[in-house]
């Protein structure tokens, strides 16, 4: 344990390190990840507007709010270890990663909370920038406050786990691109980054309830914007907590399958 | 001439390199209808609750994401594969056998490298530019074909130019693979008429960042928007941005031979 | 196509400098949180005045330890950076200038890199360079046939290059190299990594394109036996500055104090050590060291005293000359 509590602080300095040695790649890509909810943000602030101020339940500045919320949750949840894993095995970087005495799942976790740590002020900066020009009223219960750092602890966790497992999909064939691409395009509908579920279709919103995708993103900001009941949200966390052990039980067997094909035929 | 048998020659070599992984034809199909997908049903749920978005209809819309693909093809085909492999020569230093050819070493980068399989997004691109049209009941004359060829050869040259300076910059950062994957989602900004956005960031997307040159105003060319003002700027524009990328890369080179070991 | 072959040195260098400006980055977050705001600078001499040239036809061994400024020296005469100070003309060009007609006359070669691509035959790579090089097809299939028979590569061009073992590559990326037919060719390394065997063709196949062709050829390489089986010249760089330029045979007098005794006697005697330095005794072979003014005197006692079965005296061994050479320096 203490070994573990060294290597992430250790982690720590080396992603510190690195992220100040390639500082202008780390602001243009904070550029990208603004951009995006941005971009939602405006189209939906228009069709609202041209709706007359409000779609379903939502007004424009509510739209505004959600797509806010949705860049900071997206900043907290997000991982690259399905490019990063790509790239090793391509490299052969992988194997040195294998030879070390820890399991190499924390090395990523470790430098991804490290860059976290130092990337997310900024975007909170953004944020509240970008509330003061859209008008962003927000006012949470202290309930749902409470809850919604578990929740967002939980989503990073679950969507960490499940990265994790699909970026392992590179051992048995190095051509994960249409993969990670229908993952993707599933996160874009399901989780809520295109709009708010209770917008879409009735049949995607059943689906987005099963699958693990919502419990990723929307259910972290559907909490802080009122819309949950406190039972509600108790259930929310309890499905996060179902989906963390199947993601976690998922990971592990696929690391085990995994691991004999690679040292089969990739190392 | 000797330029076109030069791409001709590296556009072969990126067959023969890519007809060993066929698969991938069924892998980059998979993958553009499914950006193509989204793009329908994110038109389709917001269309839903609205007849037209910034004064553009759903088919309209439509065949602005027609040329969005067709122009992401493009950049996928011929520009964003060079300039990835430019920066990562400078990075490991076979750019060293780049420059010792006998030839225009910007030529060389751009074309060293052509992605195959993103003829298919251009022919995706294509056929829902057309389906679009033909549901809009459009009549496009010669006049506004000639006009969207134009100011699509202008979007095409200002985005070249624009990544060239992108890649350039790799003289200076050694660790900037990341810049290029991030106009990737400043080009999906590019799937909606820049005219939605607020002023900031409009300008930005014309100026700073040249998406609105790819793909707003050729769509505007097509659905008879176009101003002969925007037509004219498009064309200075792409050709500042040609000699000022040119100029920078030379400036690039020049400190790539002064500094580095 | 040569400007005054015969008469000009293919290769010019006079005074040449190169100095670099090194940005210092400590370890540790604190360090680079401050690099950020304040960074120290050094300049560094990587090359620092050195003049020398090459004629027509010659194979020149360029040798220094690592770091002494061998690589950035071969950069300039191929015009991939910009000399501070100093004169550089190759075949009466200056490089850095890059002009075609230059560039079409020169190669360099660099062991630890590679310039064919990797997912397809090497031949494809070839049909690059035969279009980027102008090389009319007449000339490039007879070139081509040339340098396939030289390197044995008939069953490796139509592999992909990724399928190929490091010696392998090798060979084809000096193909690839050569197919213009270059005038000055510049190698850095091109046997690192390989093996004994591998090494030792790729030197005969050297040798057999400079006689061919009459190509100038500067060679850096590790491998003193590189250097011994190519070379009848070479030059010596140490901290970027110029120690040697001559024989390679003038080389082992000038640095070399001692030869080697080697003699073979029954059993290893006790008082060996009277007669000079023993490096090593084996089954009665008995290697010693002895200063080259003594070496007469030394083989003349050893015979008179000993029952010498066999005796032989020797240069010690290049590698060795050269790390004295380079630890005198230091000094």
């Amino acid at each position: 344990m203490k070994a573990l509590i060294e290597l992430y602080i250790q982690q720590f300095k080396t992603t510190l390190a690195m992220m100040v040695a390639y500082r202008a790649s780390l602001l243009i890509w904070m550029i990208g990840q603004v951009l995006e909810p941005l971009v939602y943000l405006i189209v939906w602030s228009i069709v609202s507007n041209n709706n007359g101020g409000s779609i379903g339940d939502y007004t424009t500045s509510q739209f505004a709010a959600y797509f806010i919320l949705l860049m900071l949750v997206n900043q907290v949840t997000y991982t690259w270890v399905m490019y990063e894993f790509e790239y090793r095995i391509r490299e052969g970087n992988f194997s040195f990663t294998l030879l070390r005495p820890v399991h190499p799942i924390h090395a990523d976790i470790a430098d991804n909370i490290s860059s976290k740590l130092i990337t997310t002020p900024s975007m909170i900066v953004v944020a509240v920038a970008l509330g003061l020009v859209f008008h962003v009223s927000l006012a949470p219960q202290p309930w749902a406050i409470a809850l919604f750092f578990p929740a967002l602890f939980l989503a990073f966790a679950i969507r960490f786990f499940i990265e994790w497992t699909l970026a392992m999909l590179t051992f048995w064939t190095t051509r994960v691109g249409a993969a990670n691409q229908t993952y993707f395009v599933l996160m874009l509908f399901l989780s809520g980054q295109f709009a708010p579920l209770a917008l879409l279709p009735a049949p995607i919103q059943v689906l987005a309830n099963i699958l693990p995708f919502r419990w990723l993103i929307s259910y972290p900001i559907d909490l802080l914007m009122g819309r949950l009941t406190f039972n509600q949200a108790l259930i929310g966390l309890g499905v996060q907590a179902a989906w963390l052990i199947v993601s976690f039980i998922l990971l592990r067997v696929v690391w085990r399958a995994g691991i004999k094909v690679y040292s089969a035929v990739g190392a | 001439m000797n330029y076109l048998r030069l791409t001709m020659a590296f556009f072969w070599v990126g067959v023969i390199s890519e007809v060993a992984y066929r698969i991938n034809f069924f892998f980059q199909l998979f993958q553009s209808l499914i950006s193509l997908g989204v793009a329908i049903a994110g038109i389709s749920v917001i269309f839903s609750y609205t007849d037209s978005l910034g004064g553009w209809n759903a088919q309209e819309i439509l065949a602005l994401v027609g040329v969005y693909l067709l122009v992401g093809g493009i950049i996928g085909l011929i520009i964003r594969p060079g300039m990835e492999q430019f920066i990562a020569s400078v990075r490991d230093g076979n750019l060293d056998f780049t420059l010792t050819k006998p030839e225009d070493a910007q030529l060389l980068v751009s074309i060293q490298r052509t992605n195959l399989w993103s003829l298919i997004d251009i022919a995706l691109g294509m056929g829902v530019l057309i389906t679009a049209l033909v549901r809009l009941g459009e009549k496009v004359g010669a006049g506004q074909a000639g006009e969207f060829v134009l100011v699509l050869v202008a979007g095409g040259s200002i985005i070249y130019s624009f990544f060239l300076i992108l890649a350039t910059l790799s003289f200076w950062f050694v660790r900037i693979e990341n810049i290029l994957t991030v106009f990737q989602s400043l080009y999906e900004a590019g799937r909606w008429p820049v005219s939605l956005y607020p002023g900031w960031l409009r300008y930005g997307l014309t100026f700073v960042i040249p998406v609105a040159f790819a793909t707003t105003v050729p769509a505007e060319a097509l659905t008879g928007r176009l101003n002969w003002q925007t037509l004219v700027a498009a064309s200075i524009v792409a050709l500042v941005l040609l000699v000022v990328s040119r100029l920078f890369w030379r400036i690039g080179l020049r400190r790539y031979a002064g500094a580095s070991a | 196509m040569i400007k005054d072959s015969g008469t000009a040195p293919t290769v010019d260098i006079k005074d040449l400098r190169k100095l670099y400006m090194v940005t210092q980055q400590e370890s540790g977050a604190g360090a680079a949180v401050q690099s950020l705001i304040h960074r120290r600078k050094l300049i560094v001499p990587a090359v620092d005045g050195i003049s020398f040239h090459l004629d027509p036809g010659e194979i020149v061994g360029f040798l220094g330890p690592n770091g002494a400024g061998k690589t950035t020296t071969l950069k300039m005469l191929s015009g991939l950076l910009h000399p501070t100070a100093g004169e550089v003309k190759v075949l009466d060009y200056i490089p850095w200038k890059r002009e075609k007609a230059f560039l079409r006359q020169i190669t360099l070669v660099m062991g630890q890199r590679n310039q064919l691509v990797w997912d397809i035959p090497a031949l494809s790579s070839y049909e690059l360079n035969r279009v980027i090089y102008h090389i009319p097809l007449d000339h490039y299939r007879r070139t081509l046939a040339e340098l396939t028979d030289l390197l044995e590569l008939g069953p490796l061009l139509h592999k992909p290059v990724r399928n190929l073992s490091l010696g392998e590559r090798m060979k084809c990326e000096l193909a690839a190299a050569l197919l213009h037919q270059p005038q000055v060719v510049f190698l850095d390394e091109p046997t690192i990594g390989l093996d004994v065997t591998m090494q030792r063709r790729i030197r005969s196949f050297l040798t057999e394109y400079n006689q061919r062709f009459g190509a100038t050829i500067l060679l850096t390489s590790h491998y003193m036996a590189d250097v011994q089986a190519l070379c009848k010249r070479v030059v010596v760089i140490h901290h970027g500055k110029l120690l040697f330029d001559g024989e390679l045979a003038k080389l082992v007098q000038k640095f070399s104090e001692y030869k080697t005794i080697i003699v073979q006697i029954g059993d290893c005697q006790n008082n060996m050590a009277d007669y000079g330095e023993v490096v090593s005794c084996e089954d009665g072979r008995i290697t010693l060291r002895v200063p080259k003014a003594q070496t007469a005197r030394v083989t003349e006692q050893l015979l008179a005293d000993l029952p010498v079965i066999d005796l032989l005296v020797e240069d010690p061994p290049i590698e060795e000359i050269i790390d004295r050479v380079f630890a005198q320096e230091k000094a």
